[in-house]
């Protein structure tokens, strides 16, 4: 049996996968996390998510492929021997320690000589010294939740996962968590893999996000860059909100394929489509598109439909617009004009917007 | 910051253990449901047991051995004191022993059926239940032929020349044998329900925070199983020590526990009940002290 490895650098997976029996969980992952990184690893439920982080960790073993930090492999070593600490979804609290004896338990095992004064630090960083003295079922689930992330702090590990910290708050505890969360992380400087279903958490808080999706991943990037060019019509669908159209592409135009929807020509920039030739799911996000009561002239493309809905936002106003597809689109309007459209629901409008913002990717999902 | 400030020190009398306001219109439903229970309290344990302190208490017509006559005599408690102290020790001896023993085997049974036996989890459930479906009696003279001098353990034994006194029955060590096989259900359920409703994330998060195999059932599994040890040790400890049938059964002949005593002195001694009758309250007495010195120093509030 290998002893503690210490381990420094990037987190690598490398070809990942795990099967449980005969359902693949996890189908040969590829990921790298640069060193210090908040890193999402986003998608819905039963996607993976766990089980990827549980192999990082070491409470499950890959079926093939390779768990690398920096140079080290840790594919095979046990989970007291990684310089990994997870903060677990139902936080996993020591229920007959006191919470100063639950953030200690990993130094006291590291036998860590400051394990006093680290404990110490770590309830400070997270505001429970006051606490310390308390079992974890006499505190509030917000409360525990630091704890459990204090716990796996105090070690300074080289990776941290969190799987779902913040599920189990309620909406406003969430969101102030999330802030500091993202403190705490540039505070210590630790890699921290963060795994969520919530697209908002996510974009907010990473650095870099991975979109999960059936076991594997769809796509990775920087927040802005996934919203702005989704790669495929799962995260086009579950990153924000996108009106889509399918279409056939038959014409292109310069630096533009342009695509027959039901009759409308629709041009998408080439090197912002998946898809080149045949069907093309094309989509354009709400913000995108601008709302006019009479066809404007310019080279955009535009479509008409037949305004559903109106909500005034003061900063904005939100249109849902019937369109000829079927489909109802969302759109945006930032309320810049001093005299309003005043449009009602019934009112026949176009919507226009630039073939440079939007997006065309594959029709069927992967 | 100021945010998570208001969010940690949001709420710091909380505490979900706290005492909950009581409803201000008693009920008379609880009462009423409450009522058989306490009749048949009152008929089947009250009763007998003021009882059997009245007759601890009576003194015997000299010469005329079974007749006794209502009395305040205490000299019946300093009998079964002083000369069945013996008998007391021996009781808590065997009794000891075989709740440790029987800690010894239903840890590790109940440990791999709560994390280990998968869908053999049942079966072994099964195992560890069927004997109840046979008398107490039957199986403990089942265990008379089995540590027999002629039997197979005690034949192994000696022609492997581990056996010194040559025998196993009628000595003390089948009757520890027996109490540890009588009461092993008692300890294995206690100790298995509290390590399944362990959360398996606990466990594995010892895992996490560098603590090997071993010092995680040491500092996690074993501490969060402690309410079920000691329901378990108590559930054996307590009807081993007053236990008469397997000494009856497996025991020698002289040398018996406190059990016997009480038997004989009820049953074969002709004016023996105030004996007997304190011996019993001695006994009571004595279970109850070192139970309640037991759960004082290892149950603790949360557990308990
Ligand atoms: N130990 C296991 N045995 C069998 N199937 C499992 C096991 N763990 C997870 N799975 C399955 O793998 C899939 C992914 O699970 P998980 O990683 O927990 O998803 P997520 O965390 O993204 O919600 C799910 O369909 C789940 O049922
Ligand atoms: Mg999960």
């Amino acid at each position: 049996m290998a002893g503690f490895r210490e381990a420094s650098g990037d987190l690598q997976l490398e070809s990942v996968t795990k099967a449980f029996g005969d359902f693949t969980a996890v189908d040969d992952i590829d990921l790298h996390v640069p060193r210090g990184s908040f890193f999402a690893l986003l998608g819905p439920s039963g996607c993976g998510k766990t089980t990827t982080l549980r192999m990082i960790a070491g409470l499950e073993q890959p079926t093939a492929g390779r768990v690398m930090i920096g140079d080290t492999d840790l594919t095979g070593s046990r989970p007291y021997e990684r310089p990994v600490n997870t903060v677990f979804q139902s936080y996993a609290l020591f229920p007959h320690l006191t919470i100063k004896d639950n953030v200690s338990f990993g130094p006291k095992r590291r036998k860590d000589k400051d394990a006093a004064t680290r404990t110490d630090e770590a309830l400070e960083l997270v505001q429970m010294t006051q606490f310390a003295g308390r079992k974890p079922a006499q505190l509030s689930g917000g409360q525990q939740q630091r704890v459990a992330l204090a716990r796996a702090l105090v070690n300074h590990p080289e990776v941290l996962l969190l799987d779902e910290p913040l599920g189990a708050l309620d909406l406003k505890l969430r969101r102030e968590m999330q802030v500091e969360l993202k403190r705490i992380q540039t505070e210590v400087g630790l890699t921290f893999i963060h795994v969520t279903h919530d697209q908002e958490e996510a974009m907010t808080m990473a650095d870099t996000v991975a979109v999960m999706n059936k076991g594997h991943i769809e796509q990775l990037g920087a927040p802005a860059a996934l919203y702005d060019l989704p790669l495929t019509r799962f995260v086009a669908n579950f990153l924000g909100q996108a009106n889509t159209g399918v279409g056939t592409i038959k014409d292109t135009d310069g630096d533009h394929i342009v695509a027959d929807v039901l009759g409308t020509p629709v041009k998408i920039l080439k090197s912002r489509s998946q898809v080149l030739e045949g069907e093309v799911l094309f989509g354009v996000r709400p913000e995108k598109v601008t709302v006019s009561r009479s066809q404007p002239d310019g080279a955009g493309n535009d479509v008409k439909g037949v305004v559903r809905d109106v909500s005034f936002l003061g900063v904005a106003t939100s249109y849902l617009v019937d369109m000829p597809s079927g489909t109802t689109w969302s759109c945006y309007e930032q309320n810049l004009d001093v005299e309003p459209l005043d449009l009602r629901p019934g009112d026949e409008v176009w919507l226009t917007w630039n073939p440079g913002h939007a997006f065309g990717v594959p029709v069927d999902e992967t | 910051m100021s945010a998570l400030a208001h969010v940690a020190g949001g709420d710091p009398d909380f505490d979900p253990s706290g005492p909950v306001p009581a409803p201000t219109k008693r009920s008379w439903t609880a009462y009423l449901l409450l009522l058989p229970g306490a009749l048949w309290l009152g008929v089947f344990f009250v009763l007998p047991l003021v009882q059997l302190a009245a007759v601890s208490l009576q003194s015997r017509y000299p010469g005329f051995p079974g007749y006794y006559y209502r009395d305040v005599n205490f000299e019946n408690y300093a009998s079964a004191l002083t000369d069945y102290a013996p008998h007391f020790a021996r009781s808590f001896l065997y009794a000891g022993l075989a709740t440790l023993l029987a800690f010894v085997v239903a840890y590790p049974l109940a440990y791999a059926m709560a994390f280990k036996a998968g869908k053999w989890r049942n079966l072994m459930m099964i195992c560890v239940v069927a004997p109840f479906f046979t008398s107490f009696i039957l199986r403990t003279f089942a265990w008379s032929q089995i540590l027999a001098d002629e039997g197979w353990v005690a034949g192994t034994l000696n022609f492997l020349h581990l056996l010194p006194g040559g025998n196993i029955i009628n000595t003390p060590l089948a009757v520890v044998a027996g109490l540890t096989y009588n009461f092993l259900p008692f300890m294995v359920l206690p100790i298995y329900a509290s390590l399944e409703r362990a959360d398996p994330r606990v466990i594995e998060a010892g895992g996490d925070l560098y603590a090997n195999g071993f010092t995680t059932f040491r500092t996690v599994t074993l501490p969060m199983s402690m309410p079920g040890v000691l329901a378990g040790t108590l559930l054996t400890f307590i009807p081993a020590a007053g236990d008469f049938v397997n000494m009856e059964l497996l025991g020698p002949q002289r040398g018996k526990m406190v059990g016997n005593v009480i038997n004989d002195q009820f049953l074969a001694v002709p004016g023996g009940y105030p004996v007997a009758a304190s011996l019993s309250f001695t006994l009571m007495a004595a279970i109850l002290v070192m139970v309640f010195l037991y759960v004082r120093r290892f149950g603790t509030e949360e557990l308990v």
